[in-house]
């Protein structure tokens, strides 16, 4: 199967800073795949590389045949866009920043009008077409700024934290969208630093630290290869006391929140939880290892 | 095959989605283009007329209305093109993100640079058509003259909105854009030959206010009165500035959207 989308060792400087460090990726069609990081890893930066609005310092991007840095115009064309802001245009209606949208494309009249009439229907905002912007809520901004995007019907779509700052119900809509969006063969490129999100969507990921990518692949590959199957949470035990159980686990532990975490190894989890229960800590739990920890494992700090 | 970096259809799309803005409240827009001059004619006409009597401009001796109308035009021109290429555009850059949006579409800089350009100029013909337009009501302008000075008002209106897209691209808060309101564009509605000839002045102010480009329009659409003696300097002139602010206005406004 061709790849929809190829980036190829993209750098960028702002003069001595480097914020992105040879990001190379594929994105197939029907493929959703995750840049995941915290804030300032270089998410939107590569984004904007990907679709023209940041010029790569060297790498390039290429859609298809067409190569994005050279040829702008053409590979938006085939684009979707979702950005990190509601750019709406609140100076017109629901409906009317679908039809204006598509005039861009040359998309027009009734080609236009039954486009738009698809799209709002996809989304749920049929009722809403009258609308002006500033009457929806967070959530239904974010669903009609994804309608905009695919008014040209593109092969692949970019959501920037499409559901930053949404409410769990809003977040969940939205999810559905974007799962749809992979059933109909669109590739789709999401950044995002919800967990739940990238394990939920994401057929891929790419774990982003200061600009570069620090590990790759499907979420549970991730998980299983960086933490193994299960976590103990823990409160209330000295750091010495817990990383001496670490290594003679061949385990490994990190500060977190107001605790630690320690990665519970497959073969000899049951010797590590008795070792912990016999501690006494304050607080000790035990669940199934998530990308949370797998990023914690890799960067030592949470994601949040 | 790689695409052009400007195509009419790309200029004309975010043209048109300004013009589409525009059109839903066009009564109110049109409004003060209207109005302005006709109170202006009205105050200046009946109170101003009686105390200065005619004007001597270029060797013959108007009446002080027939000598402020085409000011007036000129004045039209410069206020609308300005203020849609200074507030305008600063919302929709900054506030609305109107070009953020636009630059996900299959749209270049260029063509939305050009678009915004382009609708500053439009309002500015806007506001100069239709005072013109009372203008030849009132007898104060002979309509064929209007007609021929179509060319030197959309020159006028794209020099003054390029001036408005600089102001945007380089203040960082909309009340900055006061600064060049209250240093160059109160200074040139009041210097430039609009409610008195340039003549009158000092020598050294008639000096910088001949280089304003407020001048070069005004005397240029004071030419059914008498043709400037330099007349294609004034125009060469003002096509120079357009370039230039345009150029200085583009290397403003990129920066902040292709990083």
């Amino acid at each position: 199967m061709a790849e929809a989308l190829v980036a190829y060792d993209l750098w960028k400087q702002y003069g001595d800073r480097t914020v992105v460090q040879g990001v190379s990726f594929t994105l197939n069609p029907g493929e959703v795949v995750g840049l995941l990081g915290p804030n300032g890893a270089g998410k939107t930066t590569t984004v904007g590389m990907l679709y023209g609005a940041v010029l790569p310092t060297r790498g390039f991007v290429k859609l298809g045949a067409v190569q994005v840095q050279s040829d702008g115009r053409q590979a938006r064309a085939q684009m979707g866009i979702v950005t990190q802001e509601d750019n709406l245009d609140p100076d017109f209606s629901v409906l009317e920043n679908l039809l204006h949208f598509a005039h861009h494309y040359r998309i027009r009249g009734n080609a236009a009008r039954q486009r738009a009439g698809e799209l709002l229907a996809q989304v749920s905002l049929e009722n809403y077409a009258a609308h002006q912007i500033d009457e929806l809520s967070g959530g239904l901004k974010r669903r009609l700024v994804l309608a905009r995007a695919l008014i040209n019907r593109p092969q692949v779509v970019f959501l920037d934290e499409p559901t930053t700052g949404l409410d769990p119900d809003a977040r969940q809509e939205f999810w559905k969208l974007v799962t749809n969006l992979k059933q109909h063969g669109c590739g789709v490129l999401l950044t995002t630093h919800y967990m739940d999100e990238a394990q939920r969507l994401c057929d891929r990921l790419l774990l982003l630290q200061q600009g570069q990518v620090i590990d790759q692949g499907t979420p549970a590959e991730l998980i299983e290869r960086t933490v193994g199957q299960e976590v103990a949470e823990v409160e209330g035990i000295s750091e010495a006391t817990l990383q001496a159980i670490a290594n003679q686990a061949h385990s490994w532990c990190r500060s977190f929140g107001s605790g630690y975490l320690l990665a519970l190894p497959a073969t000899n989890h049951q010797s590590v939880w008795e070792q912990l229960t016999a501690a006494q800590p304050d607080r000790l739990t035990r669940r199934r290892a998530n990308l949370e920890d797998v990023f914690l494992r890799l960067t030592g700090s949470s994601l949040a | 095959m790689k695409s052009r970096s400007i195509t009419a259809w790309g200029v004309y799309s975010v043209w048109r989605r300004h013009a589409k803005v525009y059109q839903r409240t066009w009564l109110v827009n049109c409004l003060p283009p209207i109005s302005e001059p006709i109170i202006y004619l009205v105050a200046f006409g009946y109170g101003l007329t009686p105390l200065i009597g005619n004007v001597t401009y270029g060797g013959q001796t108007v009446s002080y209305l027939e000598f402020i109308a085409p000011a007036m035009i000129s004045i039209g021109v410069l206020f609308q093109s300005f203020f849609e290429g200074a507030y305008g555009t600063f919302i929709r850059l900054n506030f609305q993100k109107t070009w953020q949006a636009l630059l996900t579409a299959p749209l270049t800089f260029s063509e939305v640079f050009l678009g915004d350009w382009l609708w500053a100029a439009t309002k500015g013909m806007i506001a100069g058509s239709l005072t013109g337009l009372v203008a030849v009501v009132w007898g104060l302008y002979p309509a064929l003259s209007l007609l021929f000075s179509l060319p030197i008002m959309f020159l006028g209106s794209l020099l003054f909105g390029a001036m408005g897209l600089l102001t945007a691209g380089s203040v960082r808060q909309v009340d900055q854009v006061n600064v060049p309101v209250f240093l160059v564009i109160v200074p040139m509605f009041t210097l430039c030959g609009t409610y008195f000839p340039r003549t009158t002045l000092p020598p050294g102010l008639k000096q910088v206010a001949d280089t304003l480009p407020l001048s070069a329009l005004t005397d240029l659409m004071r030419w059914h009165l008498a043709l400037p003696q330099y007349w294609w300097l004034g125009s060469l002139w003002m096509i120079t500035l357009t370039g230039i602010f345009a150029g200085l206005a583009v290397r403003r406004i990129y920066p902040q959207l292709m990083r």
